[in-house]
């Protein structure tokens, strides 16, 4: 029985990472961002615990374990407490309004899937997995361009990262341990990284602004 | 071997933590990265006489690329420590940064320098990491001195190339899909030679799609127009020794990543595909950073802007292709890290001379330091690629790669660019080098360590400039058999 469940759950928690992704483009308060995020990251990691089930590859629990615990619990705490260290506004700020935002979306959305018609799946109940992965790899770089603030830029790096870790369940059913491990790493570094460096910006420039980093041109 | 070369960077970062004084961490410093540097060419000369290596669960991997790679990491890494001394000595005594800072500096230097090694040593599936490990401890070098224009700077560097990356870990995912489709699950043999091996039955839309990808993310690192914006900001705000480091060496491991896909991908798909692209992205290089090499006002963003010159140059070479273009190729990319990290030195020479960036503020730098000057003149001359220095070989081999492929209006157009940097080029390290300096500087030049590990550098792009070693160019020559 559960060969007709797990599919059938699989494809509708894709659905739902793809309607996350979008809702994150439309959402203009910083809090529901960070729960936006933490949600979709939730439901990577009950799409890679329902592959490891299906597939009986022991490894991805793991990685599902770590995409729950670093992705959907620790970075939006972080998140969160940075944004209440340097007190940014709870509203964000946008170069592209909402609606226009959703359009481009929906274009990068309609690209993605022509482009993954090209590849063919090696999972079959992954098969809308990959173009969902690919759009948010386009979506990502799309709303950091899009947001003014520093620490909203990071979303996008972010959204682009779990579109990969989608994309490597759905092409490969995970890569080895090792190199998921090492990803994961440098995904958490990254943001403390970048988490630290938003803080050095506030600390001089007394704004997370990114209209005020625009110095060096030429 | 490679464990031993690996191990020893993250050491010396480790013993530079619990260092008390600035006298012990530049010890530290100095023997660490002499110990790396004699670990790397033991590493280079096994590779070169027993071959491939190939440990650690199929982790770390080294051919002839892989060691000819560790040779640039090493060699500059060394000089450019040496160098680090008294720049940033000089620093600690005008009182820009404390002892705090300078300890952030030296672990975050050998960090950098153990993520630049792994490049070189590991399979296709670490590559990934490794190229963004560096990224990330080299930020923290990047900010060092904490003003607004670094900070800005180093956020640049940060998001633009860790979106670069992303896209490459897309196409490396892609290649992965390739490779177990051939091989099936569990094949854990993913280093370079097994999948060039195998790499003619790799599905070649797949593979044109993921080279995409790979070349557009790594290109972001190598700072191919044009996604190079990052560029010439992260390496003008670094301190000297550190833009010495990214421009010198970092731009050729990113490169390195490229041409292992460039080679993969034209086993598979053909090499037309791979060799148009890295034309394109070369030629675009070259054409973007000419204008801005002209109207530059700033000489640290000037030489930022020769990097992505000559980044579009080695692209140029090897996607040319032929022995010649990818011999003229690899050869540029040793020529150029060598001659930059030495143009970088005089830069920051210069800067803590004058302490200005503009070109139109410094003048007389002959007259007024005699050692640096005179480097100045000669460093400008081989980076614009004049005679007698390496890099006019190196492009003269690359450009007549390009005629003799048939590529003969991309070609002209190279060499029209190659001349108009020359003249422009020229013409500011003129202003800078010549006529009256300014009042009140005082005639002097920087302490011996630093000119000592310059002098190092303008021996080996002059004597690689009359006459290449038969050993050296043996070494080429097998990695040029790797690529091929």
């Amino acid at each position: 029985m559960s060969d007709v469940i797990v599919p059938g759950l699989i494809q509708s928690l894709i659905a739902l990472i793809l309607a996350s992704t979008f809702m994150l483009l439309g959402s203009k308060r910083l809090y529901t961002c960070v729960r936006i995020f933490g949600f979709q990251s939730l439901l990577l990691a009950l799409v890679a615990a329902l592959v490891a089930y299906s597939t009986g590859k022991n490894e991805l629990y793991i990685m599902a374990l770590l995409t729950l615990i670093i992705k959907a619990i620790l970075i939006p705490h972080i998140f969160i407490m940075i944004s209440k260290k340097i007190g940014v506004k709870r509203e964000i700020e946008l170069y592209v309004n909402i609606a226009p935002s959703l359009l481009i979306g929906g274009s990068l959305f309609v690209i993605s899937y022509y482009l993954a018609q090209s590849i063919s799946i090696s999972v079959p109940q992954l098969n809308n997995a990959l173009p969902v992965s690919m759009s948010m790899i386009f979506i990502g770089p799309f709303m950091m361009i899009s947001r003014k603030k520093t620490l909203t830029q990071i979303f996008g790096i972010l959204i682009m990262e779990n579109g990969l870790f989608l994309g490597t369940i759905t092409l490969t059913s995970g890569m080895p341990l090792i190199v998921e491990l090492g990803i994961f790493f440098d995904v958490l570094v990254g943001v403390l990284v970048m988490g630290i460096v938003v803080f050095r910006i506030n600390e001089t420039f007394e704004t997370t602004d990114t209209d005020e980093l625009r110095t060096l041109i030429g | 071997m490679i464990k031993y070369l690996l191990l020893l960077p993250i050491i010396t970062a480790l013993l530079g933590i619990v260092a008390k004084t600035q006298k012990q961490i530049e010890t530290i410093s100095i023997i660490g990265s002499a110990c790396t540097l004699i670990f790397g060419l033991a590493l280079v000369s096994e590779v070169f006489r027993y071959g491939t290596i190939n440990t650690w669960e199929n982790i770390l991997f080294a051919d002839p690329f892989s060691a000819f790679l560790v040779l640039i990491v090493s060699l500059v890494g060394f000089i450019i420590s040496v160098y680090s001394i008294d720049y940033m000595g000089h620093e600690i005594q005008n009182g820009v940064i404390d002892l705090k800072k300078l300890k952030i500096y030296y672990v975050f230097f050998h960090l950098f320098m153990f993520t630049m090694l792994l490049v070189g040593v590991t399979n296709s599936l670490i590559l990934w990491i490794a190229i963004e490990m560096t990224t990330l401890f080299s930020v923290p070098l990047i900010t060092i001195y904490t003003k607004k224009t670094s900070i800005e700077a180093a956020w640049k560097y940060l998001i633009i190339c860790t979106v670069g990356i992303t896209f490459a870990l897309f196409g490396t995912i892609l290649t992965y899909y390739a490779t177990i489709q051939v091989l099936g699950e569990g094949g854990s043999e993913l280093n370079w030679a097994s999948l060039l091996a195998i790499a003619d039955q790799f599905d070649p839309t797949l593979m044109k799609i993921a080279f995409v990808f790979i070349l557009v993310g790594y290109g972001t690192k190598v700072g191919f127009a044009p996604m190079h914006t990052w560029l010439p900001d992260a390496h003008s705000e670094a301190p000297s020794p550190v833009s010495a480091l990214l421009s010198g060496v970092l731009l050729n491991c990113a490169m390195y990543g490229i041409i292992r896909f460039h080679t993969i991908t034209s086993a598979s798909v053909g090499t037309e595909f791979t060799s148009n692209l890295l034309i394109m992205f070369g030629l675009l290089s070259l054409g973007i950073a000419t204008p801005f090499i002209i109207m530059q006002d700033d000489y640290k963003r000037l030489l930022a802007y020769s990097s992505v010159e000559h980044m579009g140059i080695i692209a140029l070479g090897f996607g040319f292709g032929g022995v010649l273009g990818i011999f003229g190729a690899l050869f540029h990319m040793f020529n150029h890290a060598v001659t930059k990290s030495l143009m970088f030195s005089v830069a920051g020479n210069i800067l803590h001379k004058y302490e200005t960036k503009k070109i139109y503020e410094v003048s007389g730098v002959v007259k007024s330091m005699p050692y640096t000057g005179p480097m100045l003149v000669i460093g400008g001359l081989a980076i614009t690629g004049s005679p007698p220095f390496s890099i006019f070989l190196s492009e003269f081999t690359i450009l007549a790669a390009g005629f003799s492929q048939g590529y003969i209006l991309t070609s002209v157009l190279v060499l029209l660019f190659i001349i108009t940097i020359f003249v422009g080029f020229f013409n500011h390290i003129n202003r800078m080098a010549f006529s009256k300096p300014p009042e009140g500087i005082t005639v002097g030049d920087v302490s011996r360590w630093s000119l000592g590990a310059m002098l190092i550098l303008i021996v080996l792009i002059t004597v690689t400039g009359v006459y290449i070693p038969p050993q050296f160019s043996d070494m080429i020559m097998q990695v040029v058999d790797v690529v091929r």
